[in-house]
């Protein structure tokens, strides 16, 4: 079997300094440039008014007494059970009692939700602007031509990733052209970003998408969640629970466990 | 474990906080005004650590305990530069000086009347409610303070510090069954903090021994005592405080075993049998006697206990000894 002769492509070493460096560092320019904008661009965060926040602690008030109620004696808990019940089910905790049983107000019509989508936003704005300025420029300036050889073989499907802007057929996939190193640098710089900017930067985007598509984190207060839904769901929760003290026997737990 | 300018200083005894006071100008020296106005400069300079505003609020505090409110104000001063003046715990830590440089009742009167003034523009400033309260109560105005730290916690009912504070107030004033509900509302936020389960064992104690206390809920108060100190034990097995309050515990539970016990009512905790209490007694006899030997052997892993706490224990110890011994 005849061995397939080991591509030679003869660069200009140059290329190396005057493409993988300027992409690169540009690069991190940028990811730095945006933590810097994320930052001065952040809002402060606002401001709960007593009523609000009364709404909102008062249910999380509920959860953790549904939670711990293993601490308290059973008479302590049912003391504490009948008060929350009876307030979430007459809507003592709700920031306006007078529009419960309403539905609840359009997002987009609240001010107060619009300033978060505001925020959000700013965030994907400061994501999409110096991306596709970096694109343009590199696919201006630099396509059409490979810039070097990665030192492992890859697969064929490699190649429309890898030699994007190179339109040769028969050429090693090992090859890599400029845009492929541009997308190489997006995934891979968040530890140069971290070792920069310290672990919470707001630098690389790539970390910014994930955790949108992460595990959605429960959204309690957010614009568009009827509060007095909540209160009832968790009046239910409270009803339904089959109390037990953690100090029932725990002297004999103790004197189990504990030898002098 | 050595006092730090990291931890907070306000359970230190009075020696360690003289001590960190005595560290204030050297810190002070040593840390320039790091905090930069400019953002130019604000990039090249160092990174700001959290530490760093730490330390300068338990400084304060340290500081403004033996006196020195120079460095105090000091101290201040960096962090109204970081943070600037209408941060809500700047606002506190100014009026905490205030407070604390204040001559007579007059000018105390002057700074509730500044939280007032603060609290009707901004009415869920937790901090300066709560110094609100602490100043009411340093003025001995118990009820008032109870009654603003019950409003506090209306709107903010998951805020441990405060239902502790209020449990605090309570006892002051007597009234147990309230002091003990606002603890249990400590134990619903950290069920498992060992501390506030003693602190509730000690509350039922003192509400079973307290006068005016009828047969059952006499019963009812020590068996729940009982069963506090002994989860508080259970969470954290060389915890002085749990042995000292079960020691105590069951050594009245047995004095008076010949009561008849009541009839409770479901819901309660009852008491178990009394050789179950007689071997916790042991037990916590034996603990705190290993605990009072090497601690003041200044055995290794037997240094952190506070000497009051320890000297107590000893007190209890020949207590009982003295009066088996008379039995």
């Amino acid at each position: 079997m005849a061995q397939v002769p080991v591509q030679t492509i003869h660069r200009d070493p140059q290329l190396f300094y005057w493409i993988l460096f300027p992409i690169t560092i540009v690069m991190v320019l940028t990811g730095i440039l945006r933590h810097y904008a994320t930052v001065l661009m952040a809002s402060a965060p606002k401001k709960l008014d007593q009523k609000t926040m009364r709404e909102q602690r008062g249910l999380v008030h509920g959860i953790n007494v549904r939670g711990n109620f293993h601490t308290l004696s059973k008479r302590s808990f049912n003391a504490r059970r009948d008060a929350l019940i009876t307030a979430y089910e007459s809507g003592a905790y709700l920031k306006d009692p007078e529009n419960q049983g309403q539905p609840p107000p359009n997002p987009l019509s609240d001010p107060g939700s619009m300033e978060g989508m505001m925020g959000m936003m700013k965030n994907q704005m400061a994501m999409i602007i110096p991306n596709t300025l970096i694109m343009s420029w590199i696919n201006a300036f630099f396509s059409g031509y490979v810039i070097m050889k990665l030192p492992f073989p890859l697969t064929i499907k490699f190649k429309s990733m890898l030699q994007a802007g190179v339109a040769t057929k028969d050429m090693d996939p090992r090859w890599m052209s400029s845009i492929s190193w541009y997308f190489l640098c997006i995934f891979g710089l968040q530890s140069v970003f971290n070792f920069i900017l310290g672990n919470d930067n707001a630098a690389n985007q790539m970390a910014q998408q994930m955790g949108q598509m992460g595990p959605q984190t429960a959204q309690m207060f957010g614009p568009g969640v009827d509060p007095n839904k909540q209160f009832l769901a968790e009046a239910e929760n409270l009803a339904v629970i089959d109390h037990y003290s953690v100090l029932d026997n725990v002297e004999d737990r103790l004197l189990k466990s504990i030898r002098v | 474990m050595a006092p730090s300018v990291f931890r907070s200083p306000v359970q230190l005894p009075p020696a360690e906080a003289l001590e960190l006071s005595k560290q204030a100008p050297a810190i002070l020296r040593s840390s320039a005004n790091t905090a930069s106005t400019s953002a130019i400069g604000a990039i090249f300079s160092a990174p700001e650590k959290p530490e760093e505003w730490i330390t300068y609020e338990n400084l304060i505090l340290s500081s403004l305990r033996t006196g020195d409110d120079k460095a105090a104000n000091q101290c201040l001063a960096r962090l109204v530069a970081r943070f600037g003046e209408n941060n809500e715990r700047v606002m506190a830590l100014r009026g905490l000086i205030k407070e604390a440089e204040a001559q007579n009742d007059g000018e105390l009167e002057k700074i509730l009347k500044e939280y007032d003034q603060i609290l009707s523009e901004n009415d869920t400033n937790i901090p300066i409610a709560k110094r609100r309260v602490a100043l009411l109560r340093s003025m001995g105005r118990l009820s008032d303070a109870a009654s603003t730290l019950v409003q506090l916690l209306d709107f903010s009912p998951t805020d441990a510090e405060a239902w502790s504070e209020l449990s605090d107030l309570y006892l002051a004033q007597g009234l147990y069954p309230q002091a003990i509900y606002a603890e249990e509302e400590v134990l619903v936020l950290a069920p498992n903090a060992w501390n506030v389960h003693a602190r509730l064992g000690e509350l039922q104690y003192m509400a079973a021994t307290a006068s005016g206390a009828d047969g059952g809920s006499y019963q009812k108060h020590l068996a729940e005592a009982l069963k506090r100190f002994s989860r508080s034990i259970e969470l954290c097995d060389d915890y002085l405080r749990g042995y000292y309050g079960l020691k105590l515990v069951t050594g009245t539970i047995l004095k008076d075993s010949g009561k008849p016990a009541k009839l409770t009512d479901e819901g309660d905790f009852v008491l178990p049998d009394t050789k179950t209490i007689e071997r916790l007694n042991e037990l916590a006899t034996a603990k705190l006697a290993e605990i009072v030997r090497h601690s003041t052997a200044q055995d290794r892993g037997w240094r952190g206990y506070s000497a009051a706490e320890v000297a107590a224990a000893r007190e209890l110890l020949s207590e009982d000894s003295s009066s088996g011994i008379v039995r």
